[in-house]
């Protein structure tokens, strides 16, 4: 196996150039954006590759300074953990009694819960703007943090559901036996066992709530509710020729979400392989 | 085990409600309002089915933003699953550094959409972009295309803005391929298979059910993708780059045309459905292999 022949050498050459393209285009651009960030608008529009002359933060302060960046940072974490918990909560509960209980249309119910998942939901669009007009909510916090539960719905409910349905019931029933009332047993029993599968779904929920931008685009209008996303959608039209501040504000918007990706990546794999298949 | 009713309804209403007002509430909103003639200050009465027909017959922004969609979600599901599929089946080979590779392909899988536009919106810069630049560079002779806004380009451009969304393909085909049971590899060795043998015969059709998961990610996707083209070409120039999500954000929040924008979520629905089951079929999803 040693000798290695033209063939295989060639395909590894191939192999190489292939990964190292798409590695280009994978970060070649972030890096090109973190890089421009600390350079001045002179240099940036001058040179594209050239190294910064000196890294300056001139860019980070102008972009500071220009928009409420962290009261967007502060919105999408709040937000985004809101949402997070109260979907959990609220679909877990859900999740345990179809993959425990039997009653009279439970299949129906699953079924109608899971055709969410059907649903494009760029469709719903107008309507859910009017109803959080309507109820109230439009440019709240809570109206985010309800539109983002909700959307997590079916993904949530499936991975949680199948996780419900692969562990022991024996444990619950021995409680149950006891005398814990069912509510008791279901958060200081089963919610304790069910944590890996919890984390899972939250992990992905948290990141959906983080990066969605088109309900956030709806359904707010003042920096009250705005998250970080929508930050950016307000420098490319107020820095239009601050090139370095809207690079410096890129750079605060995509760092965070790397570190924390490379940081726990394994969850983070793990939740977006579970929450895409389910069939 | 024997749970008192209205326990049971104590845990399934809160999911209920959540689900009621955000999704069965507003899809009973956009079937019944696609059939009215629906706009601000008040003008709401029942039309029939004229939105369609002024959408198949002369609405000429829908057929084009239809047509779009249709192109996308095609190109989606055939060109980008291909090539994550083939980036999972080199790096599943468990090649030097393939765990920091797939870290590195699927960054910008992780960073928001919205943050991914304006990336592009840079890169694609005609005055100081990086591959105007780079062309630029490496022809000797200054190069200015407006990639974004030249009719030309403007369609690839924007699709090229989600191509890096095959890194997500990867990750779930290479779960899938690193689950192959072992045995069944060894047993094709023994029998004297080459390695692209293996991955062609044996574990390509093993992952069956998994590719198409990934295409009806990708085509699905297509019907929800917005951010992508509203930060960059905010579906210009013209009509070039509009798309169905897109079309529906103008008609209800521009043109404050209710009515007719809960038409197009009708029909987004009513492909979402489509694709879904049509894709099922497709692939045999139902059966398994194991």
């Amino acid at each position: 196996m040693k000798n290695k022949r033209i063939g295989t050498l060639v395909s590894d050459i191939l192999r190489w150039i292939y990964l190292i393209f798409f590695v280009f285009i994978s970060i070649g651009p972030l890096l090109w954006i973190v890089m421009s960030s600390f350079k001045t608008n002179k240099e940036i529009l001058s040179s594209a590759f050239a190294l910064p002359s000196n890294f300056s933060f001139a860019g980070y302060e102008a972009a500071l300074k220009l928009a409420p960046i962290f009261k967007f940072y502060n919105n999408s974490l709040l937000i985004s953990m809101v949402s997070t918990i109260l979907n959990i909560l609220v679909v877990s509960m859900a999740a345990y009694i179809l993959a425990r209980c039997r009653f009279r249309g439970k299949t129906f119910l699953t079924l109608l819960l899971s055709s969410s998942l059907l649903i494009p939901t760029s469709s719903l669009l107008m309507p859910i703007y009017i109803i959080m007009t309507k109820i109230g909510l439009y440019d709240t916090k809570t109206g985010l943090i309800i539109v983002y539960a909700a959307l997590g719905l079916p993904s949530s409910l499936f991975i949680i559901k199948s996780y419900f349905q692969s562990i022991p019931v024996e444990l619950e029933e021995a409680a149950y036996l006891d005398g814990a009332g069912f509510a008791k047993t279901y958060f200081l029993i089963v919610f304790p066992i069910a944590k890996s599968g919890l984390a899972t779904a939250a992990i992905l929920q948290f990141l959906t709530s983080w990066n969605e931008f088109m309900f956030a685009l709806i359904l707010t209008k003042s920096t009250l509710a705005r998250t970080l996303p929508l930050a950016l959608n307000y420098f490319t039209s107020q820095f239009s020729f601050n090139y370095t501040a809207m690079f410096a504000a890129l750079a605060m918007v995509i760092i965070p979400s790397i570190l924390i990706y490379t940081l726990l990546q394994e969850q983070v794999t793990d939740s977006m392989v579970a929450g895409s298949i389910k069939g | 085990m024997r749970v008192k009713k209205r326990m049971i309804v104590c845990f399934l209403l809160p999911c209920i409600l959540l689900f009621a007002l955000i999704y069965l509430i507003p899809m009973g909103i956009v079937f019944v309002t696609s059939f009215c003639e629906w706009k601000s200050g008040g003008v709401f009465h029942f039309v029939g089915l004229r939105n369609y027909i002024e959408a198949f017959v002369n609405d000429t922004r829908m057929h084009q933003a239809l047509k779009n969609t249709g192109i996308w979600a095609l190109l989606q599901s055939t060109v980008h699953v291909g090539i994550g599929t083939v980036t999972a089946f080199i790096l599943s080979r468990k090649i030097k550094g393939w765990k920091i590779l797939r870290t590195i392909f699927m960054i910008p899988n992780v960073i928001s959409a919205a943050a991914l536009g304006v990336i592009f919106l840079n890169v694609f810069n005609p005055k100081y972009g990086l591959l105007n630049s780079m062309i630029s560079t490496l022809s000797g002779s200054t190069f200015s295309k407006n990639w974004y806004f030249d009719q030309n380009s403007a369609f690839l451009t924007v699709t090229w803005s989600w191509l890096l969304y095959a890194g997500l393909v990867m990750i779930l085909v290479l779960a899938g391929v690193m689950s192959v049971p072992e045995d069944v590899l060894e047993a094709a060795r023994i029998d004297g298979a080459s390695g692209l043998q293996i991955d062609f015969k044996i574990r390509l059709p093993l992952v069956r059910t998994i590719l198409g998961t990934c295409v009806i990610i990708s085509a699905t996707s297509m019907l929800r993708e917005f951010e992508l083209i509203y930060l960059t070409t905010n579906g210009g120039p013209g009509d070039t780059t509009l798309n169905l999500p897109l079309y529906l954000y103008k008609t209800s929040l521009t043109d404050n045309n209710y009515g007719y924008a809960n038409m197009m979520g009708v029909l987004l629905i009513i492909l979402g459905i489509f694709a879904v089951f049509a894709i099922n079929k497709l692939f045999r999803m139902s059966e398994s292999d194991y």
